[in-house]
């Protein structure tokens, strides 16, 4: 224990006098954490939040084209500018200024909708009824027009989630005002043919609610965010970055001769091991106790949504541990293993990535193809990320993340025992 | 009255993976307890691997090695206990200071307390260090770190002490305090294994020496003696170059 403690109280001293070193283990993955968090909390309002710029022409000036005009404007998605009659703007003007960057989109509702609407609402009735009563309408001569026309025009940049939802709300108004205009000509036959006056209210688009809520079992309220997703994802990544210096030092040390010594005097390197795991994995905590409490108190302050750590504190705490054994076990099988200080870090970094990308730290692994998917269970970026989703969000006890717990360790122990078969076939060779 | 065997090398090689040739090739040699033995040869010629060997740090290709009379195969952890190493580079961290270096490495060897404290106190004061054992081995002189390397391999006092070129790189002041010093405890029963370049060094220091070249062993034997056998030779570096030729190595 002696050689343990020892070593463990070295690489303390070492890593506290090299405040720079100490600085970037620290200050580094705060800045990547707040600065991927503004960057996806953007766009993650984009699709939720941030108003889409969107330029009308009405040339309809009837019911279809001002109900239309009036959903868009109602729509907490859309800044509606509106043309007014007396700007000549045709469609080549409009797409102009869309695919000019002014607007996303262009939405041209031509001249005379809400008539050949009407006409076919009218003609469809007529179908329906038996020939003895071809004269509901009167005089006036129905036949198939051509369908009203709303046309969209989407800067070509748009990314077609955009697309999906501007037109989803078109058809959605629409249909809306479509009914309207059926109930109004509907409501008119009945007073022509019975002396009916119906009256022309109610909804014609909110007739089923739907309500949608988060399956938490959190009982306080709990919304999935950017920051929900990339303080624990980010903190994952930047404790997993560790490898770089623990494997830099683990290397360092078997170039200097101190390794030759250390083995010598200790009769094994195992000691000197487990006092770099100790010591890598308490800066791990650490940085994951900072990271988070820069997701709780810091980015409330720069206008995003705070993290909410649930109150599983002692899940959290334990899933840490593990998260950051993982990570320092990767350290010291990549240090055991690679000869240069180049390879370490080249290896180190981009192994990290190739797992944070696969883990789901980048995107969410739900979002990723079935074979992807599949392929994330190896990585165990996303063993740590699915726990933190598990105690972040679903309010999981230390019984449910056992599971991701037990892998991470398993990781960590696999990594250790490569690292020290490594140390033993070195002197065989 | 004859002399112990402190260490006993029979038909050792060493072939590294990867490699043709042999490092070492058959290599038999015998130290006696309480020998200064110098294994001297040109740069590439075996004498780091045969250290490594002798040190348990690298397994032997084929051949036997009996230090203290504990087998290298089954008995390293023994062998461990009574040898000392001080490596050819500055084993030592840089950021630590020199009493936090010492305590470091006495701690490796279990030595603690009170009595590593006194050890590494005595030790500094020997080798001119004491005003410095609060400062970090970083702000060290080449021939300041190369006598703190040194102490760090004698903490544990050693039966038998190898040492890699310790004297490399360091002024002819630092040189004889540490060969001084090397003599001092070579006297108090320690046996010296030391590799070298300086051939008059090991002239002054060895009682044995053998010269090693391309990974054979050419020739051993006492420094007297071999200046007699070579008489067309005025020292041990004219010995060194009629044997292993003037033509640059590696």
């Amino acid at each position: 224990m002696l050689k343990y403690f020892a070593s463990t109280y070295k690489d303390i001293i070492l890593l506290l006098r090299d405040k720079a070193g100490l600085a970037m283990l620290f200050v580094m993955p705060a800045a990547l954490i707040i600065i991927m968090t503004l960057l996806q909390d953007s766009s993650f309002k984009a699709l939720e939040e941030r108003q889409l710029p969107i330029l009308v022409r009405n040339m309809d000036k009837d019911t279809f084209g001002i109900k239309i005009v009036e959903g868009l404007k109602n729509s907490k998605f859309f800044a509606v500018t509106e043309l007014g009659n007396n700007d000549s703007c045709t469609i080549d003007e409009l797409k102009l200024r869309v695919s000019g960057g002014e607007f996303q989109i262009g939405v041209m509702i031509h001249d005379n909708a809400t008539n050949l609407l009407r006409n076919n609402i009218k003609y469809n009735i007529l179908q329906q009824m038996s020939d003895e009563n071809d004269d509901i309408f009167g005089d006036e001569v129905i036949t198939l027009q051509q369908s009203p026309k709303i046309e969209i025009f989407f800067d070509p940049v748009t990314k077609s989630s955009f697309k999906q939802s501007v037109t989803s709300a078109l058809r959605e108004f629409s249909a809306s005002v479509e009914a309207r205009i059926i109930f109004n000509v509907y409501s008119s036959m009945f007073n022509d043919l019975l002396g009916m006056d119906l009256q022309n209210t109610g909804s014609f688009s909110t007739m089923v609610n739907i309500d949608t809520h988060y399956a938490s079992t959190n009982n306080g309220i709990l919304v999935p965010n950017s920051v929900q997703h990339n303080v624990p994802a980010w903190t994952i990544f930047a404790m997993f970055f560790i490898v770089i210096p623990l494997a830099g030092n683990i290397i360092k040390e078997r170039r200097s001769g101190v390794y030759t010594r250390i083995r010598i005097a200790a009769g094994s390197y195992f000691p000197v091991t487990m006092g770099k795991v100790t010591t890598y994995t308490i800066i791990g905590m650490l940085q994951a106790t900072s990271m988070l409490l820069i997701g709780v108190f810091l980015l409330p302050v720069m206008g995003l949504p705070g993290l909410i750590i649930g109150d599983n504190y002692l899940s959290l705490i334990i899933l840490t541990i593990s998260v950051s054994l993982a990570a320092t076990g990767y350290g010291v099988v990549i240090g055991s293993v690679a000869t240069s200080h180049e390879q370490s870090s080249i290896f180190g970094s981009i192994s990290v990535v190739i797992l944070a990308a696969i883990g789901g730290i980048w995107v969410p692994v739900f979002v990723m193809s079935p074979t992807m998917q599949q392929i994330s269970n190896i990585s165990p970026l996303n063993w740590a990320l699915s726990g933190y989703y598990d105690v972040f969000l679903r309010n999981f006890g230390i019984a449910d993340i056992m599971g991701y717990v037990i892998s991470l360790i398993g990781f960590f122990m696999v990594c250790t025992a490569i690292a020290l078969y490594y140390d033993r076939i070195r002197k065989e060779t | 009255m004859e002399k112990q065997t402190a260490i006993q090398v029979n038909g050792l090689s060493k072939k590294y993976k990867g490699t043709d040739s042999f490092a070492i090739e058959n290599v038999n040699l015998e130290v006696n307890v309480g020998d200064i033995f110098g294994l001297l040869g040109p740069n590439g010629a075996g004498k780091t691997t045969t250290l490594s060997i002798l040190c348990s740090l690298l397994a032997p290709s084929s051949g036997d090695v009996n230090i203290m009379g504990y087998n290298l195969k089954n008995a390293t952890h023994e062998i461990k206990k009574i040898i000392g190493v001080v490596p050819q580079e500055i084993a030592l961290y840089p950021e630590l200071t020199a009493t936090e270096n010492l305590k470091f490495f006495g701690n490796m060897y279990g030595l603690s307390g009170n009595s590593l404290s006194a050890t590494i106190s005595r030790m500094l004061k020997e080798f001119g260090l004491e005003n410095k054992a609060n400062s970090r081995v970083v702000t060290f002189s080449g021939g300041m770190k190369r006598r703190l390397n040194l102490i760090a391999g004698l903490l544990h006092s050693p039966k038998i002490l190898f040492l890699d070129e310790p004297t490399v790189g360091v002024d002819v002041q630092s040189r004889q305090v540490i060969i001084e010093f090397l003599k001092e405890l070579n006297r108090e029963g320690t046996t010296i294994i030391y590799t070298s370049h300086h051939m008059q060094e090991a002239e002054r220091l060895c009682t044995d020496i053998a010269i090693i070249d391309q990974g054979n062993i050419i020739i051993k034997g006492k420094p007297s003696y071999l200046l007699s056998d070579f008489n067309k030779c005025n020292d041990l570096e004219d010995i060194f170059l009629e044997i292993t030729g003037r033509s640059l190595r590696d």
